[in-house]
């Protein structure tokens, strides 16, 4: 799974031909995923695509973090209205189609590189801020805290120093499903054309570009949908592997 | 564990109820995967149990005790295995049972309570529907039957108002309630031995008296064998007629509670009296304590599974594992047990 | 003459409830002196754990004051409570998560002095050092995690860890009611052993009475957050005075067949539960045997009767002698 994820950076860059091939060729032996209608090897436009979604996909993950971390933690640690207003905002935004959310947000500040994981960020860190918050207030009423806020810690030093190691595994396993959820959403704004726009293309572009002539040319939308397919198995899977390495470290052999 | 002619005639004096081996355990073995391979957390443990008896199974972490009641239930799970050795209730031996078979010992013949009453119960299902729950799987009988039944049962285990109580959650009684709630799901089913596995270690002193005090009076009315687990010395002298004394997955001693705690024999025995702490202790001295810590599974010590930690280690007991042998009115696990009896700690 | 490090004066605590407000601490009164220890003993409900916190400045009374080596605490803001967190320390029940599980025993140890931004380096790591080898255990314990100790390690690293800025004041929650009977020996005489080299102030909480006895000189009683009987280790446990305090001798069980229990078995199977009317003048009233048909005991407020400088309790019908 880890290959597939690196495959878009490691693999040898094709050059970005265009026309070097004949047009709506099969896949064949000089164009393994075939061309599209301009004739553009249908394999290198994917590795690029791949960069451009993962790019996006990641950027989108991290901003979901950072917003998701800081609303939650927000929350947990000052309670009181705070912390149900803010919580209450989560819960409004995760209510929202998330397609139709990112539709709108795309339409009113266009699409781009810099825009989409933006906004994709955005709709994914309602989800970052309930865990970041749960796992706050959990840990804030163990003893070693007590112990630590006894011990003359403030508190700003008490959430970095003692909180937060004990919240990052979750927070690393909440990074992948995030991204998983970053790269189909970012795939289906693409796909309706509100993503990545041409001659730049992200799966979910050229998807879109293979949509209309799939019966002839089904490589076209083949490909890149098992290369979302598979990335988003692979963020899966690595969350999966993180957590259950969190569950056995935890507990100990007790009796 | 058959003693004396003499504790027999004793015995049979003091209870006039049949006296027979309900349950017999042998050569019971344990044991957990570890680094170095399968190492044993319970060692040929030999003891049983007599009808309408209170034995007490005392013990500190790591001595197997809480293993051994899960055994009997036979809930023991992976990671741990039953290793070897044979579970005889009524003369049945048990662990060769499929668990279709074995089903119907559990509740009916055998049952368990634990210490935490509040995870042992249904938190959203009142009490009287869990108790009904559970009476039904031993009786074919209708709910109306059963909810009588469940009646008469939180009165026995004397919860006052016991037709409005059926009707109570979880969240609304105490710890102490809970726990006579929970001794009255396991009493429904009519077993003949009860295991309390720190049964009373969550409540307070004064709950804790109550309860025991309880299973002490259902014990004597219902001739009901009660196998008490604590690390409590206290609650075990008080309550039970027997004891065995657990150390390192090993039965080291077993008699009768008066006799052992007042001249225990075995080194692990004296230390563990030595190391008490209640108000009877000279507060002007420190409390002798036992040095080092008990043995890990996976370091588990050659021969006797004190020898690092007792006094009056020889080289023998590190040669040879001690067998648990009679000696006058008790079983001890010690060789030096006889030569020791005169020597102070 | 041993001054008063910790005096607290009728200290009051409510919390919003369900059912409107719930008084945890009902004006109670503790001085402490220095170099002593007091054990605070109660069952659960009985407000112990809300008078550790207070006095520890991690929540604020609703009435009362307290006062820690001569300064009222009672209004202080975490800042304010800050330079006095270096004299007072805490313990607490559970030996594994009193400690952080993702730092290791040094982290662990030189944690206070960090937050105090004490020494460097190298100082530090000399002090952690000298800290856990007064504890009774080696070097070799600094890179291990939690998880990798024993409950009994794990609470000499927390006695360590308090004991770091070098306190006058430690406040045991429950420090041993976790450990095996042993392992409690090991860690009791080493508080002692403490207490007697640094001259350390000990307030005790517990609810089990033979540590209670054993380490305390003088024992504060709490019932539902009152205090109903106070007084030396012998005025408390010879000559009780207060049912409650009679029931709870008379309900622990000892594993000693060789001496007379100390105070007569009170009868105490009265009513298994009996719903503690709110009204009541004396909290005790509806599970006590003498009190619960009296008039007096249900609407006659209670006041603290002294027999002498040490000895006290709060009853109307209290136990002759």
């Amino acid at each position: 799974m880890s290959i597939c994820l690196l495959c878009p950076w490691i693999a040898p860059y094709d050059p970005y031909e265009i026309g070097a091939s004949e047009p709506f060729l099969g896949p064949s032996r000089s164009n393994w995923f075939g061309t599209d209608d301009l004739g553009r090897d249908l394999l290198s436009r994917i590795l690029y695509g791949g960069r451009i979604t993962i790019l996006v996909a990641l950027a989108a993950t991290v901003i979901a973090l950072v917003i998701g971390t800081a609303w939650g933690l927000a929350a947990g640690v000052r309670r009181g209205w705070l912390d149900e207003a803010l919580m209450r905002t989560a819960d409004a935004t995760m209510a929202i189609p998330q397609v139709l959310f990112g539709l709108v947000c795309i339409s009113a500040v266009g699409a781009s590189v810099i825009s989409l994981p933006i906004v994709v960020g955005v709709l994914l860190s309602p989800t970052t801020a309930r865990m970041a918050r749960s796992a706050v207030v959990t840990e804030l009423s163990s003893q070693y805290v007590v112990a630590a806020q006894a011990s003359g810690f403030t508190r700003t030093r008490l959430i970095w120093s003692e909180v937060m190691p004990n919240i990052a595994p979750q927070l690393l396993v909440q990074l992948s499903i995030n991204a998983a959820a970053a790269v189909m959403l970012e795939a289906t704004l693409s796909f309706i054309g509100l993503g990545i726009q041409p001659p730049n293309a992200s799966w979910g572009t050229l998807m879109l570009q293979g949509y209309a002539k799939i019966w002839n040319t089904y490589w076209f939308v083949t490909f890149p949908a098992l290369a979302v397919t598979i990335t988003i198995l692979a963020f899966n899977a690595y969350g999966e592997r993180i957590r259950r390495n969190l569950d056995s470290r935890k507990s100990t052999i007790n009796e | 564990m058959h003693t004396g002619s003499e504790l027999e005639e004793i015995w049979i004096q003091e209870s006039p109820q049949s006296m027979s081996n309900l349950i017999e355990v042998r050569n019971l073995t344990l044991t957990v995967p570890t680094s170095k391979g399968r190492a044993s957390v319970v060692e040929n443990l030999t003891f049983s149990i007599q009808q309408g008896e209170k034995l007490g199974l005392v013990g500190e972490s790591g001595s197997g005790k809480s293993l051994t009641a899960y055994s009997l239930m036979r809930l023991i799970k992976a990671p741990v295995r039953i290793e070897s050795g044979e579970i005889l209730i009524n003369g049945v031996d048990v662990l060769k049972l499929t668990e279709e078979e074995f089903r119907k010992y559990r509740g009916s013949e055998i049952a368990m309570i634990y210490q935490d009453p509040m995870s042992a119960l249904n938190p959203i299902m009142k009490i009287g529907d869990q108790i009904i729950e559970s009476i039904l799987l031993h009786k074919k009988i209708s709910k109306k039957e059963a909810l009588k039944i469940a009646i008469a049962l939180l009165e026995s285990v004397g919860i006052p108002e016991p037709e409005e109580r059926v009707h109570s959650y979880p969240f609304e009684m105490s710890g102490g309630m809970l726990q006579r709630v929970v001794i009255a799901i396991a009493l429904s089913g009519e077993p003949k031995v009860l295991i309390a596995d720190e049964a009373t270690t969550a409540l307070d002193v004064t709950t804790q008296e109550r309860v025991l005090n309880l299973l002490n009076r259902l014990a004597e009315e219902r001739n009901l064998s009660v196998l008490l687990i604590t690390h409590d010395l206290g609650v075990a002298a008080q309550f039970s007629d027997r004891i065995n004394v657990m150390y390192g997955g090993r039965l080291v001693e077993q008699g009768r509670t008066r006799d052992v705690f007042t001249l225990p024999q075995h080194p692990y025995t004296r230390a563990l009296l030595d190391s008490r702490c209640d108000y009877t202790v000279d507060v002007n001295k420190p409390i002798r304590s036992i040095a080092g810590q008990p043995p890990r599974p996976d370091n588990r010590p050659s021969g006797c599974v004190f020898a690092p930690r007792c006094e009056h280690v020889e080289a023998a007991c590190i040669s040879s594992i001690p067998e648990l042998r009679d000696i006058d009115d008790r079983a001890v696990a010690c060789i030096r047990a006889e030569e020791l009896k005169s020597v102070k700690n | 003459m041993p001054s008063t490090i910790i005096k607290v004066q009728n200290l009051s605590r409510a919390f919003k409830g369900s059912g409107g407000s719930v008084l945890a601490l009902d004006s109670i009164s503790i001085s402490l002196q220095e170099g002593k220890t007091l054990a605070v003993v109660g069952e659960s409900g009985s407000g112990k754990t809300t008078a550790a916190r207070l006095i520890l400045g991690l929540d604020k009374p609703t009435a009362g004051s307290i006062s820690v080596l001569g300064q009222e605490i009672t209004d202080f803001g975490p800042s304010q409570m800050r330079p006095l967190r270096r004299e007072i320390q805490v313990v607490q029940q559970d030996p594994f998560s009193q400690l952080n599980r993702r730092h290791t025993v040094r982290r662990i140890i030189e944690g206070p002095m960090l937050a105090f931004k004490v020494g460097d380096r190298k100082s530090r790591e000399k002090r952690v050092i000298e800290l856990i080898e007064a504890v009774g255990l080696q070097q070799e314990h600094l890179t291990r995690k939690p998880h990798e100790l024993s409950g009994g390690q794990c609470q000499r690293v927390a006695i360590a860890r308090a004991l770091a800025l070098d306190p006058k004041i430690l406040i045991l929650d429950e420090a041993v009611s976790a450990l095996d009977v042993s392992v409690r020996a090991q860690v009791l005489n080493l508080l002692k052993k403490l207490q007697k080299e640094r001259g350390l102030t000990y307030l005790f909480i517990t609810h089990d009475l033979g540590v209670a006895h054993y380490m305390a000189d003088e024992i504060v009683v709490m019932f539902r957050g009152r205090i109903v009987e106070r007084g030396t280790r012998e005025e408390v446990f010879q000559m009780p005075r207060h049912h409650y305090t009679a029931g709870l001798l008379a309900s622990v069980p000892v594993a000693n067949f060789s001496t007379d229990k100390i105070v007569q078995k009170i009868s105490q199977d009265v009513i298994v539960q009996a719903t503690p009317d709110k009204t009541d003048a004396c909290a005790y009233r509806s599970r006590c045997q003498f009190g619960r048909d009296k008039k007096d005991c249900s609407e006659r407020a209670l006041t603290e009767t002294m027999a002498s400088a040490t000895h006290g309790w709060i009853c109307h019908f209290p136990i002759e002698r």
